[in-house]
């Protein structure tokens, strides 16, 4: 069980901002976001502008392997716009 | 505290009070420095013409800090005589003209905290997750930083 993060426009599209999600232990980060949009299929939208952030690193939408923990940190990142 | 004891410090800030330009120089300030640079970025009220009535703000705070910490030690790598650095950004509503950012950095001599100043700001924009959202007269955007790898130009 993970806790998935949603900011800007993700938040918007999923309506919420924070959720707790049950995923396999080990995901492919592609695989991770297939599991969101299914509970959200609204953030199909912004999926070729999306990262993630696992535990608070930065984590592109392919084929890297994640050995996520419970009670890990998922973020949703759209494109930033600090400063 | 002794003033042969000016160890550098970071001063990492977000919040959703109007930021101080005066507060945020004031902690940088050395004896031993010379120079303290300043980057205040502040609100405009127009893009491509329409009307900017103001900026909304939000970041994934804890994230956003430590990704600032992160910039303030690449700072100290490249440029070793930086003294004092301070990022303070604000959340939340930003009327025009006001600052959203203001980053201050000390050093002895004047071209390190320029660089640093400017390697700072550069930098946030394309690593640090917070989000500005500009509001118009009858419909929002939420705004992408061409520095940032993951965005699509704009369409």
């Amino acid at each position: 069980q993970v806790s998935v993060l949603y900011f800007a426009r993700s938040a918007e599209l999923a309506g919420l901002r924070c959720e707790t999600l049950s995923v396999p232990r080990e995901i492919t980060s592609l695989q991770l976001w297939e599991e969101i949009v299914k509970v959200h299929p609204r953030l199909a939208l912004i999926r070729d502008q999306v990262v993630f952030a696992v535990r608070q690193e930065y984590v592109l939408l392919g084929d890297q392997l994640l050995v996520l923990e419970p009670g890990d940190e998922v973020a949703i990142i759209p494109p930033i716009s600090g400063g | 505290m002794e003033e042969s004891e000016d160890v550098p410090k970071d001063f990492i800030e977000l919040k959703s009070e109007k930021l101080s330009v005066d507060e945020v120089s004031e902690l940088v300030v050395s004896p031993y420095c010379g120079a303290v640079s300043l980057f205040i970025g502040t609100t405009r009220n127009n893009f491509e013409g329409k009307k900017v009535i103001h900026l909304e703000y939000e970041a994934y705070s804890s994230m956003a800090e430590t990704e600032i910490k992160k910039i303030c030690r690449d700072v100290r790598q490249k440029w070793p005589s930086v003294k004092h650095i301070a990022v303070h950004h604000r959340l939340g509503v930003v009327p025009i003209t006001e600052a959203s950012v203001i980053i201050a950095v000390s050093s002895p001599h004047r071209a390190e905290s320029l660089e640093a100043v400017m390697y700072c700001i550069n930098t946030l924009k394309a690593s640090v997750p917070i989000w500005k959202k500009e509001i118009y007269e009858d419909e929002y955007s939420w705004k992408e930083n061409k520095e940032c790898f993951w965005a699509n130009s704009e369409k």
